[in-house]
């Protein structure tokens, strides 16, 4: 049997849906089919590559052959393009090494069973997971707090219970004392003081078990929440960027309080209204039997028109609120650029956008208001419903002397007990769902392997070798190579530069190499050794970096600056700020190196903040030291002077520098021109300019734009 | 001020090269391989894409030609200028980069956190598909095209047209309904 690879797709050549095959097998065979019969075989030998086409809503896979001419393998929609990327890789890697490789199995975004996608960032489907499983381990991680959130529960139910007491009491007094006029003044006041009572208590139970109830599910929420967020601090990088960040702190932070509302709000009071659902039950059955069925005959019937209710008005008022964040887009748009509207003279055309949105949304909220308070009063129909009954049919048999007054009365008192919490439990299904996908969001968190590969024999090499990079490919997208095998070695303490067009990939090598990311091919070496092999936390203590958009923490400059080396010292502190040239202007400021910078600090300039940054990276001592575009925001004079710092600090470093102005590179050893993902040029300055090649005229370019702006 | 700023578009136009092709001279043809060729003014492409600059609005105008390399040759001004021959080849080269099934029926719409899940059917030459999708961000992903021309654009990056609203079935309508407006 031979292996092979196939790839399933979903349209003909004309584009027609169709169930089609693509195989390559471990001979080198390319066969493409549909239904049985393959309507096209190529042999890997003829074949230079195969690449995906994208198109729109739909792709295609294009081999380029020996000759140079194309063939046209297969056609697929959108839903197949990360599979399309897939076999591409598989048969490429043949053709240049002549060695067939079964791709690892990768998760597929859609649910095995139903053919779904995953919600979000989710990795189960929230059709078909595990609801049993999810709650039971719910429930064992609150075991711990169970000591208290269980018996204030109780505490509350009961508080309820005595709630329930009320009716009896009125049945008592109406039935024993007021009907046959018989009852003493003492009795009526026992008995009321005994309704005093019950409600007294009850109210004050419920209070003080409320709050051990509340402080239980706080803790419970908490222990989650440190739960997630060690685990996220022990999860390797590249585990990591497979999430946003957005997508991580709304898991620590939003899905826990979801779990904890559910918890202190919605489970809890479902399940204080089962309870007194049960007593009441029992109560009004063992009273009287058949008014009872009476009273729960309309159930049901209630329950489907308040479902269908709640569904109608659910879409109206999730309608108004898109108006209305729409009307709030538009709105922050046009304060965010004023500028720009002032300075295009727009006003008039975004007063007239907003006021359009604000007018569509007093319609839709108009229209929803007159539509609720119609159907209002349909709904507390319904819920009253059980009440006509009961008076209707208790009224009929107290005529007939078949039942006494003060029992009419106890279940007129009771049937709100049954009917109000209707109104709620229809949404409760919905309730509950949110809560168990916010659980099953930590648990994915808590489960999410920790690279094992990367902890368990690391090999730590100092990172002060050459750094090598081995045919390195790599793609953000399967089908969208960014690097195409790229081969370099960086000397220790050498100087490189890197080139190349905005785009070309320049800031993607730095991301492997600081194994942000890993490559789909090849591998990344220092000192020998793959960077996959080491511990990602060595590898970051060494290598300093400035990203071109740079990240700073809500906090003092000084704080900041010391956040890679927290037990610096004060003066290391000042003279990595003095080699960023930073020094002069946090002196400047009231506070120094005091000073609050980030959210709501001392708004600093895109300058300034590139130079805490570089402070900050060279404060470590890194032995490799990375600047993105560390000095693009820099006027020139600024950046020169940095510049000759940068080279005190850059001697006996190895250094890669990506730079936009040209100029800035020029002490490099050597520097390396990336071009549509491939290394297209390398060498010095001067061999590059005498190449007359990429370079040359980037530079070219440059100075025709330096020498327009002098003389403007 | 009408004629105003087409003077300053023209002289805009005039100044910058849209290097519109010649419709006469243009010539497509079918490669053996299964693709689109073009040969224009002594050049032969082997492989060209056509894209189309206003797919929305002005579907049959503005067509960028681009060759192997996505670098565009040229522009066609309008579809209509090109020989009847030369027509059919590059609709048929459009509707193989454009692909935008046409729904006839919703079967139905079920509405999980922030994802809608869909089941739509679509109709190609008398036979009936059920496709289906999620979408994300629906205020964003389900939008008019026009007054009565709905897109649905799902998160693997398909996308659905309804060509009118007003003849799809009701019950389909009913389902869409809650994310329209
Ligand atoms: N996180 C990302 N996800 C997807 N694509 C990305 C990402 N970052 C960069 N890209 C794409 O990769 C290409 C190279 O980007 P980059 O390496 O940042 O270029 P530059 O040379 O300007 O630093 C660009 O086409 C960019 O759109
Ligand atoms: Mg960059």
């Amino acid at each position: 049997m031979l292996k092979s690879h196939e790839f399933s797709y979903d349209l003909d050549l004309t584009m027609q849906p169709a169930n089609g095959i693509l195989r390559f097998n471990e001979t080198g065979t390319i066969e493409s089919c549909i239904g049985d019969k393959a309507f096209l075989t190529l042999t890997a030998d003829e074949v230079a590559e195969v690449l995906v086409i994208p198109g729109v809503g739909c792709g295609l896979i294009c081999a380029r052959l020996n000759d140079g001419s194309e063939v046209l393998l297969c056609r697929f929609t959108m839903s197949c393009m990360k599979e399309a990327g897939e076999f591409c890789k598989v048969v490429n890697y043949y053709i240049k090494t002549r060695e067939y490789a079964a791709p690892e199995k990768k998760e597929k975004p859609v649910c095995e069973k139903c053919g779904r996608h995953f919600v979000g960032e989710l990795t189960v489907c929230v059709f078909c997971y595990n609801k049993i499983g999810v709650i039971k381990r719910a429930l064992g991680l609150m075991r711990p707090f169970a000591g208290k959130i269980i018996p204030a529960e109780l505490f509350i139910t009961l508080s309820s219970v005595l709630y329930l007491l009320v009716p009896l009491f009125s049945r008592k007094i109406i039935d024993d004392y007021l009907r046959p006029m018989k009852g003493t003044f003492q009795q009526i006041l026992l008995l009321a003081a005994a309704m005093f009572l019950a409600r007294a208590i009850g109210e004050l139970i419920f209070i003080l078990s409320s709050r051990v109830f509340n402080k239980g599910s706080i803790l419970f929420a908490n222990h989650l929440r440190n739960l997630a967020y060690e685990k996220i601090q022990k999860l390797s990088l590249n585990s990591l960027s497979k999430r946003t960040p957005g997508d991580l702190i709304r898991r620590v932070m939003e899905d826990t309080t979801v779990v904890k509302e559910f918890i202190s709000d919605g489970g809890r009071w479902a399940m204080e209204q089962m309870i007194l659902f049960v007593v009441v039950f029992v109560i009004l059955i063992v009273t009287n039997f058949q008014l009872t069925l009476l009273v729960f005959l309309p159930v049901p019937v209630v329950c489907l028109a308040l479902s269908r209710f709640w569904r109608f008005i659910h879409i109206r008022y999730e309608r108004q609120w898109r108006k209305n964040s729409k009307c709030q887009a538009i709105l922050h748009d046009i304060i965010k650029g004023i500028r720009t509207v002032k300075s295009f003279g727009k006003e008039e055309m975004e007063i007239k956008k907003f006021s359009d949105a604000t007018r569509e949304l007093a319609q839709v909220s108009s229209d929803n208001e007159v539509m609720w308070a119609k159907l209002f009063p349909l709904m507390t129909f319904l819920t009253g419903i059980g009440e006509f009954l009961v008076l209707y049919f208790g009224g009929y048999k107290i005529l007939n002397g078949a039942l006494s007054f003060g029992v009419l009365v106890q279940f007129s008192m009771y049937i709100t007990y049954i009917y109000a919490p209707l109104r709620w439990f229809v949404s409760f299904p919905r309730w509950l769902a949110d809560a168990m996908t916010s659980m099953v969001k930590i648990f994915e968190i808590l489960d999410e392997d920790i690279e094992i590969k990367s902890v368990t024999e690391p090999k730590n090499v100092p990172i002060a070798g050459k750094v090598t990079f081995e045919g390195v490919s790599f793609g953000y997208k399967s089908y969208e190579p960014v690097l195409k095998d790229i081969n370099i070695e960086i000397k220790p303490g050498e100087m490189i530069g890197i080139v190349g067009r905005s785009g070309a990939g320049k800031s993607t090598m730095i991301n492997l190499l600081m194994r942000l990311y890993d490559p789909n091919q090849g591998r990344i070496c220092i000192n020998g050794v793959d960077i996959r092999e080491m511990d990602p936390e060595h590898l970051h203590e060494s290598i300093g970096v400035v990203f071109q958009d740079t990240f700073l923490f809500a906090g003092s400059i000084y704080d900041n600056i010391a956040y890679a080396k927290p037990d610096a010292t004060v003066e290391e502190v000042i003279a990595a700020a003095k080699a960023a040239n930073a020094h002069d202007f946090i002196m400047k400021t009231a506070d120094g190196y005091n000073t609050l910078i980030g959210e709501n600090g001392y708004s600093i300039s895109g300058g300034e903040r590139q130079r805490i940054a570089i402070a900050r990276a060279i404060i470590k001592n890194p032995s490799i030291l990375i600047l993105d575009e560390a000095t693009s925001s820099l006027d020139v004079e600024t950046e020169s002077i940095i510049q000759d710092s940068l080279n005190r600090i850059v001697k006996g470093r190895t250094t890669i520098a990506i730079a936009h102005r040209l100029s800035t590179l020029r002490n490099a050893d050597r520097l390396f021109v990336i071009d549509d993902g491939r290394i297209a040029e390398s060498g010095t300055h001067l061999e590059l300019m005498k190449k007359k090649g990429i370079y040359y005229r980037l530079v070219m370019a440059q100075r025709q734009t330096s020498k327009l702006k002098e003389i403007s | 001020m009408e004629t105003a700023r087409t003077a300053a578009a023209s002289t805009l136009s005039y100044a910058i090269d849209i290097g519109f092709l010649d419709p006469k001279k243009v010539e497509f043809y079918k490669t053996p391989g299964g693709f689109t060729g073009l040969r224009y003014a002594g050049n032969d492409y082997k492989r060209v894409t056509l894209r189309r600059a206003l797919p929305i609005k002005h579907p049959m105008e503005y067509i960028s030609v681009a060759d192997q390399e996505n670098k565009e040759i040229g522009m066609i001004r309008s579809l209509y200028e090109l020989s009847e021959k030369q027509f059919s080849i590059a609709m048929a080269e459009l509707d193989s980069r454009y692909y935008s099934p046409v729904v006839c029926e919703v079967k139905s719409v079920k509405d999980k956190l922030g994802y809608v899940y869909m089941e739509l059917v679509i109709e190609r030459d008398g036979a009936r598909h059920v496709k289906n999708c999620a979408v994300k961000d629906v205020n964003k992903n389900i939008r008019m095209l026009d007054e009565d021309r709905l897109a649905i654009f799902d998160v693997d990056g398909n996308r659905y047209v309804i060509q009118s609203l007003n003849k799809l079935d009701k019950k389909s309508l009913k389902r869409l309904e809650p994310y329209l407006f």
